[in-house]
């Protein structure tokens, strides 16, 4: 580095300023004066001085040394006086927002280290080279952002701070940091609402994103940000990861369980994966495949009947065939582990709502049944009321409502079985409709009374109606129903739909068109039961009510567990309204939540990958399981150019530009430093 | 006559008491030239017995043992041992650089002569004490018997510190006046720039048992001076500049360390017994203790 120096002063001053080291040179010949002291003899320090004096160089230096400092002060002086000064990096502006991505992208290796250590250490080589007096704040963000250090201009704080981000599995939004960047550059403008106007004069600010570029490109408003994009890791970079893992019941075979997964090879070159599912730490099933570049693999494994535990698939070896002859590793294993608890069959919870029907109780009451659900039995006041019915219902408590002969205000949060009934479901019909019409109208409905519909068809594929023989069921009288779009008719008659499914959101509801017990008040005013239809004595009822609680109980409630990404929420259900949750986390950590009115909870701390277990009462509940599943941060193949708004913003290697960095306060400094020198020396061989 | 406080000032009456139980040791055997009361390593006539030697011819008869001619048939001669009296100098080197020191080293000098020529003086001692350095202005005395200890005080009283005879040019002239038997005691510091091994030498010559005591001031070992000075040199003017420095005391103790060791390397090879001695070590705690353990006195 060239040394650049500035005259700062005239040909008089420098004439001053160059007679000071003959002064300094003549006043330290001058000072000498020695005390005289009579000895006994000169002889023993002659003898030391001679001694001394054999290394006679060393002994003038030594003798002169507060000279030669004094000389050495002054030169610094007059070094500092001149302005030297170097050709360096300074970085543009002076205030800078570090925003450093810590997603599961970030934990790739093929820099030979994590993406996330080489974007900390290009982020302190960026604040290294702050100007005294600017002030940065870092941010690090994944699909939230996180302030790290607010502004300051203290750069061993903010190094400590980038040193202090820790790697996490969570998908990247850049959209949320560049908000909360944007907010507190300028303050005027709210970091929630980015069409706040601006109230305080805007300060500009540079924004230094090191990141893979995995993020979808956010339309973010940067106001008066410069953008400036590092991109971190390699272009070409290898990744095998597992996309998806669930547990399915057998289609054919309801009381097998089913593992599907889909691996994904998002690399240019051929992968050959070694795979392992593992089932409560036991190996059940090993495979290896060979992915072409760019595509997927599906592995189906049956599990035989359902059981419970959890289901762990892992990549145990990944390696990529290039087509010039090279083999590298998987880069990312943050993705290449995948879990799934499967869950027991649990009881269904049933609610029977009733004005009193035989058959239907009888059915719900063999042993069988007993097993396969929990049956309460309610009379129809119940719906009027609010109670437990009312918050039990909307809180999803119950698997299955059979509503026999009535009908509820409105639908619970749970699958239903209407017999001689319809739901209260209404839609709005839309705001073109002609006149008379009007504005809303039932989904469900019913045709007028006919007599004796022979039944012609049933639905032998659908689980409802399976295995079921309605040759010798007679019906007195129904009211063939109107199907609903998206509805399933399961039992036909020569007169129209008798009974229909349909689904509503992620519940279906049930519907029989005629009742199995009909009322008739006679002319004395006396109430008369008698049975509209024999279905209840033939074979096919009981067969029926199983396919129900097959089909809407906990069979159904079971294998299918929850799967999020980390660090999303959950919502979890308790069994019983205000008893505490217990949640335990992969690693072992336990987390108490708390539950509200309906029985829900929140869970947030779904920051560790691997199956959750949830607890009440100290007895295991239900499974969740947190995986990647996350294709935007399993491709990790770096993007050198990403998009902010409408501003398309290239990756720098470096972002600084060159300035000149004054050297005169460092030679202020050492010349402090020598006058202490200077001082020590002195004060240490006048005290001796 | 000299005033009793000046002979109470180099003898205390407590270290009298003490000196008059001890007697000088000579390493080698002299011919006294009167009998003395001190039991030589030489053999001869006393009431002692000794031993046996073989008979040569001319051995004198009386002390051939005839009970064991009778015995044994051969001649052995008795031997006993001999009574004799001892010479004993002591030599204080008078030069200016012993006028150094608290008290000076001048002084603690003719103390240590003082003490030492009573210990000879009460064991019947032939004791001469002297000066070295300028001739002094009345011969030394030679004194026997306890009650010379005040013409030995009142002598030492009368030295004076000066003159600027070199000490080998003293010894010269000592050895030439003294004959070369019995002990001398040297007490100086060493101090010469023309060097004290000559000085040694002549003295080794005339076969003295010759005693060391290099006397140095508790300064010349932890000397209190900082700053430039200008260091004249008491016997001879010499100007030595120095900036007293850290590095440079380290040095000086270094030399004196080794002018140290080089004396008494000297002394060892050569048979001469050397104690460094410093002036702040009380005189009678130097008798007592280290004389007594290096085997000067008993």
């Amino acid at each position: 580095m060239p040394l650049d120096l500035v005259n700062m002063l005239s040909w008089w001053q420098w004439l001053i300023l160059a007679a000071a080291p003959p002064a300094i040179i003549a006043l330290y010949f001058l000072k000498l004066k020695r005390r005289p002291l009579e000895v006994p003899s000169t002889y023993l320090w002659r003898r030391s001085i001679e001694d001394l004096h054999v290394n006679t160089i060393w002994q003038r230096l030594r003798r002169n040394l507060l000279l030669f400092l004094q000389l050495l002060l002054l030169l610094l002086i007059m070094l500092a006086v001149l302005r030297p000064g170097v050709k360096g990096a300074r970085l543009v502006g002076n205030r800078f927002v570090f925003l450093i991505d810590n997603s599961a992208s970030m934990q790739a290796t093929d820099l030979g280290e994590p993406r996330l250590e080489a974007a900390k250490q290009a982020a302190r080589e960026t604040i290294e080279r702050m100007q005294p007096g600017d002030v940065a704040m870092v941010v690090s963000f994944s699909e939230i952002a996180e302030v790290e250090q607010e502004f300051t201009s203290n750069r061993r704080q903010l190094i400590e701070s980038v040193a202090q981000i820790a790697p996490s599995a969570r998908a990247t939004s850049l959209r949320e940091a560049i908000k909360l960047a944007s907010g507190l550059a300028n303050p005027g403008r709210s970091a929630n609402d980015d069409t706040d106007v601006q109230v305080a004069e805007p300060k500009p600010a540079t924004l230094y994103i090191f990141s893979d570029g995995r993020f979808a490109d956010p339309a973010a408003r940067l106001g008066n940000l410069e953008p400036v994009y590092r991109p971190i890791g390699a272009d070409a970079a290898s990744n095998v990861g597992i996309a998806v893992l669930n547990v399915r019941r057998n289609e054919s075979r309801p009381d097998q369980s089913q593992a599907f997964a889909r691996l994904e090879n998002y690399s240019q070159a051929v992968a050959e994966v070694a795979l392992e599912l593992w089932l409560d730490g036991e190996m059940i099933d090993a495979a290896r495949f060979q992915i072409p570049p760019g595509e997927s693999q599906g592995f189906q494994r049956d599990l035989g009947p359902v059981q419970a535990g959890r289901l762990r698939l892992a990549i145990t070896k990944a390696e990529f065939l290039h087509e010039d002859g090279g083999r590298c590793d998987d880069q990312l294993a943050v993705d290449n582990e995948a879990w799934a608890a499967v869950r027991k069959n649990r009881p269904a919870n049933l609610l029977l709502v009733t004005p009193g029907c035989e058959a239907i109780r009888l059915a719900l009451t063999t042993e069988l049944a007993g097993q396969l659900a929990n049956v309460t039995i309610e009379s129809p006041e119940v719906l009027d009321k609010d109670g437990d019915y009312a918050r039990q219902a909307a809180s999803g408590a119950y698997d299955l409502i059979i509503y026999d002969r009535c009908r509820p205000r409105e639908m619970p949060h749970a699958n239903t079985f209407f017999v001689g009934a319809l739901p209260p479901i209404s839609v709005r019909l839309p705001p073109d409709r002609e006149a008379g019409e009007p504005e809303k109208v039932d989904l469900w409905r019913a045709g007028p009374e006919v007599a004796g519909p022979r039944i012609i068809d049933i639905d032998a594929a659908h689980p409802l109606t399976g295995w079921l023989d309605l040759d010798d069921v007679l019906i007195a009288k129904a009211r063939p129903l109107e199907v609903p779009a998206g509805g399933t008719v399961l039992i036909d008659s020569h007169l129209g739909p008798l009974m229909a499914v349909a689904p509503r959101g992620g519940l279906e509801d049930l519907v029989l068109a005629f009742s199995f017990l009909e009322e008739e008040t006679g002319d004395d005013g006396a109430v008369r039961r008698f049975a509209a239809t024999n279905w209840p004595i033939r074979t096919s009822f009981p067969v029926f009510m199983l396919n129900l609680l097959h089909y809407f109980g906990g069979g159904q409630a079971g294998l299918d567990t929850l799967s999020v990404q980390p660090g999303r929420q959950v919502s979890l259900q308790s069994p019983a309204a205000g008893e505490p949750l217990q949640v335990i986390a992969p690693s072992g950590r336990k987390v108490a939540l708390p539950v509200g009115d309906l029985g829900r909870a929140s869970f947030g701390e779904t920051d560790e990958l691997g199956v959750y277990e949830v607890r009440s009462r100290g007895a295991a509940v239900d499974f969740f399981s947190v995986n990647l599943f996350d294709p935007a941060e399993s491709n990790i193949a770096v993007r050198q150019q990403i998009q902010l708004g409408h501003v398309p913003v290239e990756g720098r290697t470096a972002g600084w530009q060159s300035a000149r960095r004054e050297l005169w306060k460092a030679c202020l400094l050492a010349g402090l430093g020598i006058l202490l020198l200077e001082w020590w020396v002195y004060s240490r061989r006048v005290s001796v | 006559m000299p005033s009793q406080t000046s002979a109470a000032d180099l003898l205390s009456a407590e270290l009298l008491a003490k000196l008059e139980r001890m007697e000088l040791v000579s390493r080698k055997i002299f011919r006294g030239r009167m009998k003395g009361e001190r039991r030589s390593r030489r053999k001869g006539q006393s009431v002692e017995f000794a031993d046996f030697r073989n008979y040569v011819p001319g051995d004198d008869l009386r002390f051939i043992d005839w009970n064991t001619y009778a015995r044994l048939d051969r001649l052995f001669l008795k031997m006993f041992m001999e009574e004799e009296d001892l010479h004993f100098y002591a030599l204080i080197d008078t030069s200016p650089s012993m006028d150094f020191g608290q008290p000076t080293k001048f002084h603690y000098a003719r103390q240590l002569a003082a003490a030492l020529g009573f210990i000879g003086l009460v064991r019947g001692d032939r004791v001469k004490v002297l000066p070295i350095g300028e001739s002094p202005r009345r011969a030394a005395p030679v004194l026997r018997g306890r009650h010379q200890l005040w013409r030995m005080l009142e002598y030492l009283n009368g030295l004076e510190p000066g003159g600027t005879v070199a000490l080998a040019e003293a010894a010269k002239g000592f050895c030439l006046q003294n004959s070369g038997k019995g002990i001398l005691v040297l007490i100086t510091d060493l101090m010469d720039k023309s060097g004290y091994e000559a000085a040694l030498r002549y003295l080794l010559a005339q076969d003295f048992d010759i005693y060391l005591i290099h006397l140095l001031s508790a300064e010349e070992y932890e000397p209190a001076v900082q700053g430039d000075l200008r260091l004249i040199d008491c016997e001879d003017g010499d100007v030595a500049e120095v900036t007293v420095t850290a590095p440079l005391l380290k040095r000086y103790k270094q030399t004196l360390h080794a002018f140290i060791e080089g004396a008494r390397d000297f002394c060892s090879r050569r048979g001469i017994l050397y104690f460094p001695a410093r002036n702040d070590l009380p005189v009678d705690r130097l008798i007592s203790g280290y004389l007594r353990e290096r085997g000067l006195v008993r």
